[in-house]
């Protein structure tokens, strides 16, 4: 399957992927945008399977990208993978659609927890 | 005026999140040990702002050398490969930045974290509303430090500010 790292912070998306490899999800087809804004052209042009985003980046947020994925009719799997895991957000996040929500610091066991019946 | 950061933030509590960061972000069995050092001539800090009911800044400070290890350390990298200063601010950045969230998560009412800022340290608030914790990694200096905003931003900022 093919999944979008969105983080505004390259040094961040290389942690996911490695994380996403150390966790056992390393036959996969990784892409990454830079913000929501690129993650949402992205989910139209790659047609991924799943968006692991960041939430607080600029241009365009994590939640706002998954508002406006939402509200143009895309069914996009969509996480979190953020600084901040408050129940607020947990429940803003899911409100919106994501399935999940994973907070930083994470480690392999974490991205299982969160990711396994969602990567197939 | 708000609630100081010293009522509302203990140094064990810095250091508890310091502890989970380290291990998972900079690395197997690194520590942010909370043994003061002497201050190096040179410093960098990265940091980010919480707007809430508190009003103020997570600052990460070390000498410019460490923080350049502590990026190695982060992204893995192995000789002959070098870090640049975009990876260094990066990775300084981030680590401040998963600090800044933790800290903020444990702070009372709903606040919003501002995005990774790099630089000379912002300016501190009341003596009182600072919470210092001064330490080291790998013997040398670094400082976490949550201090409260040397004036209180007006309303329509906090508007300003990105989720």
């Amino acid at each position: 399957m093919k999944i979008l790292v969105t983080d505004d912070s390259r040094v961040m998306r290389q942690i996911v992927i490695r994380t996403l490899r150390q966790a056992g999800y390393d036959d996969h087809d990784i892409v990454q945008a830079e913000d929501g804004a690129q993650c949402l052209a992205m989910v139209g042009s790659e047609s991924p399977d799943l968006v692991l985003s960041d939430w607080n980046m600029p241009n365009m947020s994590g939640i706002e990208c998954l508002e406006a994925l939402r509200a143009s009719g895309s069914q996009v799997k969509f996480g979190f993978v953020t600084s901040e895991g408050s129940p607020e957000m947990r429940e803003k996040a899911a409100n919106a659609g994501a399935l999940f929500l994973i907070a930083k610091p994470f480690n392999e066991d974490t991205f299982k927890d969160a990711l396994d019946g969602v990567i197939s | 005026m708000s609630t100081p950061i010293s009522e509302l933030l203990d140094a064990e509590t810095v250091q508890s999140i310091a502890d989970e960061v380290w291990p998972t972000l900079v690395g197997d069995g690194e520590a942010f040990v909370p043994l003061p050092v002497a201050p190096p001539a040179e410093a960098v800090s990265a940091w980010v702002d919480i707007r809430g009911p508190w009003n103020g800044s997570v600052v990460l400070t070390c000498a410019p050398a460490t923080a350049a290890a502590l990026t190695e350390s982060v992204l893995m990298t192995r000789p002959p490969t070098v870090v640049d200063d975009e990876d260094v601010k990066d990775a300084l950045g981030e680590l401040a930045n998963v600090l800044g969230g933790n800290i903020k998560s444990v702070l009372p009412g709903e606040s919003r974290l501002g995005l990774p800022q790099i630089g000379s340290a912002p300016p501190t608030g009341s003596l009182d509303d600072v919470c210092r914790v001064a330490g080291q990694w790998r013997g040398q200096f670094l400082t976490i430090t949550v201090q409260g905003a040397a004036v209180a931003p007006h309303a329509e900022r906090i508007e300003e500010k990105p989720l």
